[in-house]
């Protein structure tokens, strides 16, 4: 068999039996769905009485909807939970019998995200279908050119994003306060990544920021492409690069901070 | 075995979880930090608002920054009490935990509900209110005589109404036994309560108003600090508190009837 075939089927059973798992937890997935669209929700009521009085920086009611719309889809499509599993997996040893198999554990965590993506990501794509049909506001064009901008984009948006937070997951091997580390950049995320408003409508140098950083690259940079905010060749290829640079470096990252901590953990536990 | 009177359970579970606590000073530097950093970004997510508005739902900065701390003061009451007491209720239900509690010659409610007590978090209720009363200095208001009063009375129905919203959700695992994480349903529902529902569009205001009566939890106590609404709507947040209470110990008692135990 070639590589690519034993790999193909290795990921095979992998994303069916994290489909399996995550089919016991419909209801579950269906809440965090939920709360996961809360926040961008309650930004949109927030923008939508402010643009009432008139555009926003070049924003309207429309284009907010639009906007947050977006930021739901694509952050569902984009979020990475792995730093609470990874915490887990090694605070409580759970990590032992992922190293005995023939395996990285990364394989088995990208699979997850796979598998409960797939399911999350369709249930806010039906909604906001739904949504679309009988509110104008939320309609995109249907180019299949964006579209396809748009799925390179959250790919790499989702591989930034589980690095991320894989890595900092990693980081148990060293403190117990792994989790509040990555809600730490959650609150900052809200701004730099665009959560809470459009990044034209940050104080430029802060925007500035977000874009030098891997904030816009992880969120703001898809959404924008989504919604048709940035269109012109330069800005496009500025983006993804932006991007494959970041994906790079916490790549890097995440492999150092394996390697440091396994070396460590085989220390504690041996 | 006679039953305790409930003062007498409540301070002995008070101060049975102070001693447990006591062993975790760290997590004290811990919980301030965190609550300030919170309370940071939600200052920051504010002004950003503020840069592109004079007003929010008809309230100015300063005003919105008392309803902050009210926020903030009620999610101390949320994190030190109800999620680690009545927010385990989902669990307790499915993993038949809940028997253990029955079987005690005490009011299960309320022992449910004060069992476990995050005493650190009590710094949020510190925090939020100081936060409140800078904002009121900011504003250049003193509130009278009455609108503390009437203050102080809301903000008890506030933590009786987010109670009984708790209670709600939380017997929906009597129902829904596989549904292990009902308090997402909470966080994204109190989410609501950060802004003025008066900067909502009008289906969602009357939702936060009379379904799901968020905007008692933290509107009416700061407009009754600003005296935005007069200190007689204190009265008003008595009723519904009281009547918040009502519903959620016969829901409780309602949902009991369905509890059918671990080995049943």
């Amino acid at each position: 068999m070639s590589t690519a075939t034993v790999w193909a089927r290795r990921y095979g059973a992998l994303i069916r039996n994290a489909w399996l798992v995550d089919l016991q937890y419909r209801a579950a997935i269906l809440l965090w769905v939920l709360w996961g669209v809360t926040e961008p929700a309650i930004a949109l009521g927030i923008w939508w009485a402010i643009a009432g009085a008139g555009d926003v920086a070049g924003y309207g009611r429309a284009d907010f909807a639009r906007y947050f719309f977006a930021v739901m889809l694509v952050n569902q499509l984009t979020i990475a939970w792995d730093s609470w599993y990874l915490d887990r997996w090694i605070r409580e040893g759970e990590l032992n019998f992922r190293l005995a198999r023939p395996l990285h554990p990364a394989h088995e965590a990208t699979a997850d995200n796979i598998a409960y993506k797939a399911r999350s990501g369709t249930i806010l794509l039906v909604v906001w279908l739904v949504t679309a049909a009988i509110w104008p506001a939320v309609r995109l064009p249907l180019d299949p050119a964006r579209w396809a901008l748009t799925a390179l984009a959250v790919l790499l948006a989702a591989g930034l994003r589980f690095l991320i937070s894989f890595t900092t997951g990693l980081l148990a091997f060293w403190t117990t306060r792994a989790t509040a580390i990555m809600e730490l950049h959650a609150g900052i995320a809200m701004f730099l990544a665009g959560r809470i408003a459009p990044l034209a409508l940050l104080p430029p140098p802060i925007a500035h920021l977000a874009t030098v950083l891997w904030f816009r690259p992880m969120l703001a940079f898809p959404v924008e492409v989504l919604t048709g905010a940035v269109t012109s060749t330069p800005e496009l290829l500025s983006g993804f690069a932006a991007q494959v640079i970041w994906l790079a470096l916490w790549l890097a990252a995440c492999r150092l901070a394996w390697r440091r901590g396994l070396a460590r953990y085989g220390a504690v536990g041996g | 075995m006679r039953r305790p009177r409930w003062p007498a359970l409540l301070a002995s579970l008070v101060r049975l979880n102070a001693v447990e606590e006591l062993q975790y000073r760290a997590n004290f530097v811990a919980s301030v930090l965190a609550t300030s950093f919170w309370i940071a970004t939600a200052l920051l997510t504010l002004g950003l608002f503020f840069r592109h508005t004079t007003r929010l739902g008809g309230w100015d900065y300063w005003e919105v920054v008392v309803l902050l701390g009210v926020f903030n003061a009620l999610t101390g009451v949320i994190e030190s009490v109800l999620r680690p007491g009545i927010g385990q209720l989902a669990d307790d239900v499915k993993s038949g935990a809940l028997d253990l509690v029955l079987v005690r010659p005490a009011d299960a409610q309320l022992f449910v509900s004060f069992r476990r007590l995050d005493l650190w978090r009590v710094t949020d209720i510190v925090l939020g209110l100081a936060l409140s009363g800078y904002a009121l200095i900011r504003l250049g208001h003193v509130p009278t005589i009455w609108q503390s009063g009437a203050f102080l009375v809301a903000l008890v129905a506030a933590a009786i109404v987010v109670y009984a919203i708790w209670v709600a959700l939380m017997s929906l695992a009597f129902w829904f036994v596989a549904v292990e994480n009902l308090s997402v349903l909470f966080d994204a529902l109190y989410e609501g309560a950060r802004y003025p529902v008066s900067a909502y569009p009008g289906a969602l205001r009357f939702v936060f108003v009379y379904l799901l009566p968020i905007a008692w939890a933290t509107t009416v106590p700061a407009s009754t600090l600003t005296g935005r609404l007069s200190p007689v709507t204190a009265l008003g947040a008595a009723g519904v508190g009281a009547a918040a209470f009502l519903l959620a110990r016969l829901l409780w008692r309602t949902a009991l009837k369905r509890y059918t135990g671990a080995s049943g």
